[in-house]
């Protein structure tokens, strides 16, 4: 399991991404980030939520309350042109990054 | 059946947020634990596991709580910089452009004069163009989605910006010149708040309360 001070910045990267494929909920929203990572990144309410209303407010997405097939209420969010903007020069930042530890760090791939 | 709704709401507290948000979060944090709660129940966890596993995805409380008003405040902050001040300090700047314009130009205002400190004075054509800078203060606050008297407030702020500076002045004119008597000074002073903030206030809010029934009738 990755330790929480390295996830927490990937957190932003990882919730665009999944919100790319389409409008999901919360839990969704965790439990396709966990799916995803191999069960290496599972973000605590504490983590996603905050996140979540962050990047609403700057505009990079949308929550909704929408009642599912199952009459349950819950809010979905989706990604904004806003967001979608952001995503390729974060997914740049982050190329750079792990091009970058992989020189000092002497990080190799698995 | 768990009220998962009660839980979030016993943990959570008052967050300092206000009640319908408050209530929206916790419907919406409650909505999570129920379905981890479910799914952890379809892999076969007893009732008692998987409450105990569910309760283990929230984190710390005290930090949710303290980092979904932060998320919220950061919010509200950057909306009342573009909702409030900056349609607000851009009306301010029009007004006092176009002003400025006119007295470098050299038109002369129209004085109504009652008696020695009582001397209305008004720029008429800046007070024809104020209801188009108070329409513009409007449009771009309601542009940030911002409603409601904070509307008026941002385009009647060149007047009500005025109206602090008579404010400020009035308790220093006491002390530069106290040989005045005090029924002419607050005379002079109510003249100068027609001249400067309530004629120029209505200009405004006329154009703000334009504005706003201009865009009702485009929708």
């Amino acid at each position: 399991m990755i330790r929480t001070e390295f996830k927490r910045g990937t957190a932003e990267l990882a919730v665009l991404s999944v919100l790319e494929e389409g409008p999901l909920h919360g839990y969704e929203i965790g439990r396709r980030i966990e799916e995803q990572s191999g069960g290496k990144l599972r973000y605590t309410l504490a983590a996603l939520y905050p996140l979540l209303y962050r990047m609403e407010k700057r505009g990079w997405l949308r929550g909704d309350w929408e009642t599912g097939e199952t009459g349950k209420r819950r809010r979905c969010y989706r990604l904004l042109a806003q967001g979608r903007k952001v995503l390729k020069p974060m997914r740049a930042e982050w190329a750079d990054l792990f091009r970058a530890m992989r020189r000092v760090g002497k990080v190799r791939h698995a | 059946m768990r009220d998962w709704q009660q839980y979030v709401r016993e943990h959570l507290g008052s967050s300092g947020l206000g009640r319908a948000e408050g209530e929206d979060i916790a419907g919406e944090l409650a909505g999570h634990l129920e379905e981890c709660y479910e799914a952890f129940q379809v892999q076969g966890l007893t009732e008692d596991e998987a409450f105990l596993r569910t309760c283990e995805q929230t984190g710390n409380w005290s930090e949710l709580r303290r980092e979904v008003v932060l998320a919220r405040q950061e919010g509200m902050m950057a909306d009342r910089v573009k909702q409030l001040w900056i349609p607000s300090l851009l009306s301010l700047l029009i007004s006092w452009t176009i002003l400025a314009l006119i007295l470098w130009v050299g038109m002369r205002p129209l004085i109504w004069h009652q008696g020695p400190p009582w001397s209305v004075i008004v720029y008429v054509p800046w007070l024809m163009l104020l209801p188009f800078v108070g329409a513009a203060g409007a449009y771009f606050s309601r542009r940030a989605q911002w409603t409601g008297w904070r509307v008026y407030f941002a385009g009647a702020f060149p007047a009500l910006a005025m109206a602090c500076v008579i404010l400020m002045i009035l308790p220093f004119s006491f002390i530069v010149d106290p040989k005045v008597v005090p029924g002419l000074r607050f005379a002079s002073m109510a003249a100068a708040t027609v001249s400067w903030v309530v004629l120029p206030g209505v200009a405004l809010c006329i154009g703000v309360a334009l504005q706003g029934m201009g865009k009702k009738a485009f929708r």
